[in-house]
């Protein structure tokens, strides 16, 4: 299996889909072994679908080979795909560990190489499987308007598409215009897909500083998690996130030891500029503008950042995003008399499916276990609780609204606050000392952390730890945000 | 009981069946009890409830008075909410005051405007929202409105429609014609049992009317292009399973199309395929028209099936038809 010796020249096409890794790669193992056994048996699976095994085949019995050294090997080569298939599939009945799966892919049916689609599905994969295991960062596509807005252009507002502010994106062409931005600065591999949990399509990339088409690099340099960027592109939204650079120090130290253009948060950078260019046509430019947000969990950047009715109404507000508030204008129940839970639950059937006639019936049957529970914690809490506590929870929900409720979960993991206020903003002792309390501002900075910070804080809240009726807004994730400014409890745009 | 006994290593048969027993019984309970609050509300709403008691009220006897004083409460916020619907259905867009919680808030009074819109199964979308703000701009004396928070699907500019319809800076625009707008926007809602919060200090150059009036085109125009390709996605027999080749051609849908859905959430542009490869693309426009199509076979652009995509002022209600006729 010597390669040929090719001719090796700088081009600017993308990293080929079929470039084998080394089996022998320890980093290989690794990154399969992050997989849970089902996942990788099912991935295996997808390899060897016929649409996909074009891009990777399996290992196979040489047609005409004489059986010298394979039968000594503990896993001989199959002769079809049909055979490798069915071995997976055995697998998934038989008892076997995780080790023995990932030993016969490497060792066995990819025993050349595993090609890099296949990483890169193995790396999406792992993603669909914990959407929390990388820290995203929302970015927000704007449209520039080339032309200048005259007054006189009144006429054809209402020939205007209000709708039209999202770019139209067509993978493939998508990709290729990304390639052709970045290509003369980075290689890479692009790999496109679509998640199988979220409303979501998924860009992997994977980029080298070599202009070669078989880099030499070593072969860990493959799966080194600083040189994929991940970039998520959510349906119908002006939004995109992108994975956030984690890298450990060390590591930086000894990327940066190169030439600034290696650097992989630079690659990082070149990647995350070329995506508004290429999405850009003529008479139809996008720019970058950061949002911060950033979150660890996919499902909580969908809620806030996503297509959804969530993204910009939040903490008191989100009894309107979950239209909590009030049913349909055809139920004729005081909407004061039926439970916000049932507002919420009622509704979500009504658009999409179902006869109409029928409809309620299956909401109503799902209700019992719920609506009872409900009203059980309801009324023993109700029992015990003073009237003063009960105040309090009626305050913490008007805050609140359904946020940070088990109804709709969008836990932010981290939530850095800065504070901007004057000494003497709010205290009339120092009045006198103005002159030097002006230019007072001390830099006061919160960071929370945990699971779920604003579920954290309700929890406080409803406790009585914080006054619910006292604390900014912020503190409610009203402004859907995981790093702010904050001046007078209210949130401020800081220039840089 | 039920609850613990859900769970499936329960080894008595019959203590199943006796659970799931219990189950569909408590469901049935459950939908009774539903469909009798829903009676009993729809009841204390009916017109000749109304008059019945009115002269009632006029004929008996004091002491009777009191008992019918007691169902009064309940017929008022009964006909007040049914009154509420009626605007909401009728009108499609009511305002409604909202109180911000927020301390630290200038702006604690908000107007808020409720948007439903019907969609094809004769039920209504869960409501849009929107709630303004009243802001004062630099050296100005009236307040402006500005959009707050609102519930409006990403897709749809509500910043572009702001900036166009309710101008944050000075505009141009002529006085006279929006304010008569404006009173005509607080007939609508001020006749309702929703009251108007804080709509005073509009600006002269906002036009809130026109505001909401495009914003709800524009939600209405989507929940029609999904409803439309829903429609004929049902006409195609594809709503069920995905796309079952065989039986797909044969029985209920002898286009031999096996592929027929919206690229995105907004339904604008829709992406059909065939079961021999061949694919197209069409975009819809607002008022449920072809607008552009793409369609592809083996040799390139297929001419033919555009064309009859495009015609007859390019229905989409009809689309199925017009590709029958070429097929």
């Amino acid at each position: 299996m010597a390669r040929l010796k090719t001719v090796r020249a700088p081009t600017t096409a993308s990293l080929p889909n079929n470039l084998r890794i080394p089996s022998t790669t320890p980093a290989l193992t690794k990154t399969l072994s992050k997989l849970s056994r089902p996942a990788l048996l099912d991935l295996a699976l997808i390899w060897l679908e016929d649409h996909n095994v074009k891009s990777s085949p399996p290992y196979l019995q040489p047609e005409n080979a004489g059986d010298n050294d394979e039968e000594t090997l503990p896993y001989p080569a199959a002769e079809t795909i049909a055979e490798v298939r069915q071995a997976y599939i055995d697998l998934r009945d038989r008892k076997c560990g995780k080790r023995e799966i990932i030993e016969r892919i490497l060792e066995g049916d990819w025993r050349h190489g595993i090609s890099l689609r296949q990483l890169a599905m193995a790396d999406l994969r792992y993603l669909d499987d914990r959407p929390a295991s990388l820290r995203w960062t929302a970015l927000e596509l704007n449209r520039l308007d080339t032309k200048p807005k005259k007054k006189g252009e009144d006429t054809s507002i209402s020939e205007l598409d209000w709708s039209a502010n999202i770019p139209r994106m067509q993978a493939t062409s998508f990709v290729k215009a990304l390639q052709s931005e970045i290509a003369p600065l980075v290689k890479a591999h692009y790999h496109l897909a679509r998640s199988s949990t979220l409303p979501l399509t998924i860009l992997r990339i994977f980029i080298i500083d070599s202009p070669y088409q078989t880099p030499r690099q070593q072969p860990e340099i493959f799966t080194d998690a600083t040189r994929i960027i991940y970039i998520a592109f959510p349906d119908s939204c002006p939004y995109f996130y992108t994975s956030s650079i984690t890298t450990s120090p060390a590591a930086n130290a000894s990327t940066t030891t190169g030439s600034i253009a290696t650097d992989p948060r630079t690659l990082q950078r070149l990647v995350r500029e070329a995506i508004p260019k290429a999405l850009s046509r003529p008479h139809d430019r996008f720019t970058l503008k950061p949002t911060a947000l950033a979150a660890k969990n996919l499902p909580t950047l969908l809620a806030l950042r996503g297509p959804g009715r969530s993204t910009s109404s939040n903490g008191a507000f989100s009894i309107f995003a979950d239209s909590a508030l009030e049913g349909s204008p055809l139920d004729p129940r005081p909407s004061n008399t039926v439970s916000a839970d049932e507002h919420m639950r009622g509704r979500d059937a009504a658009p999409m499916n179902e006869d109409k006639e029928n409809a309620d019936y299956p909401d109503a049957s799902v209700k019992p276990v719920r609506s009872t529970k409900k009203r059980q914690s309801g009324s023993t809490t109700d029992g015990t609780l003073s009237p003063d506590s009960k105040k309090r929870r009626l305050a913490v929900e008007s805050r609140f609204g359904t946020v940070g409720s088990s109804i709709a979960p969008a836990p932010l993991d981290r939530l850095d606050i800065r504070l901007l206020d004057t000494l003497n903003a709010n205290s009339e002792e120092e009045a006198d000392s103005d002159r030097n309390a002006a230019t007072l501002t001390p830099a006061v900075s919160l960071t929370f952390s945990g699971s779920d910070v604003i579920g954290g804080i309700r929890k406080l809240a409803e406790m009585g730890v914080v006054d619910p009726e006292r604390m900014p807004s912020w503190m409610t994730g009203e402004e859907a945000v995981s790093t702010a400014f904050i001046r007078a409890g209210k949130r401020v745009q800081v220039d840089g | 009981m039920s609850h613990k006994m859900r769970q499936r290593d329960s080894p008595d048969p019959e203590e199943q069946e006796l659970d799931t027993d219990i189950r569909s019984i408590r469901a049935e309970i459950q939908t009774l009890q539903h469909r009798k609050r829903i009676l009993t509300t729809s009841l204390l709403s009916t017109k000749t409830l109304k008059t019945h008691l009115n002269s009632a009220k006029q004929q008996q006897s004091q002491q009777q008075l009191s008992s019918l004083n007691d169902l009064s409460p309940l017929t008022t916020a009964a006909s007040s909410h049914t009154s509420t619907n009626h605007h909401r259905i009728a009108f499609g867009a009511t305002s409604f005051p909202f109180k911000d919680p927020s301390p630290n808030t200038t702006t604690p009074n908000l107007l808020g405007i409720r948007i439903d819109v019907c969609a094809r199964n004769g039920r209504f979308a869960k409501p849009y929202y929107i709630l303004l703000r009243q802001e004062r701009g630099r050296g100005e004396k009236t307040k402006r409105l500005r959009v707050h928070r609102h519930t409006i699907p990403a897709f749809i500019s509500v910043d572009r429609l702001e900036g166009t319809y309710l101008p944050f800076t000075r505009g141009k625009d002529d006085d006279s014609g929006s304010d008569s707008d404006d009173s005509d926007d607080d007939d609508d809602a001020g006749s309702g049992p929703v009251k108007k919060g804080g709509g005073k200090g509009r600006g002269k150059k906002q036009d809130l009317l026109a505001f909401v009036r495009e914003l709800r085109r524009e939600l209405v125009a989507w929940h029609l292009r999904s409803d439309a390709v829903e429609f004929l996605r049902e006409k195609l027999g594809l709503l069920r399973d995905d796309g079952d080749e065989e039986d797909g051609e044969t029985s209920r849908n002898d286009l031999g199309i096996v592929g027929f859905e919206a690229t995105a959430l907004e339904a604008r542009y829709v992406r059909v395929e065939w079961e021999d490869g061949r694919i197209g693309r069409f975009k819809l426009s607002n008022s449920g028209k072809v607008e552009r199509a793409v369609f592809m076979n083996d040799r390139g652009r297929d001419k033919q099936v555009e064309d009859a995509v495009m015609r007859g002022g390019g229905r989409i209600e009809s689309l199925l038809e017009r590709l029958k006729s070429i097929s």
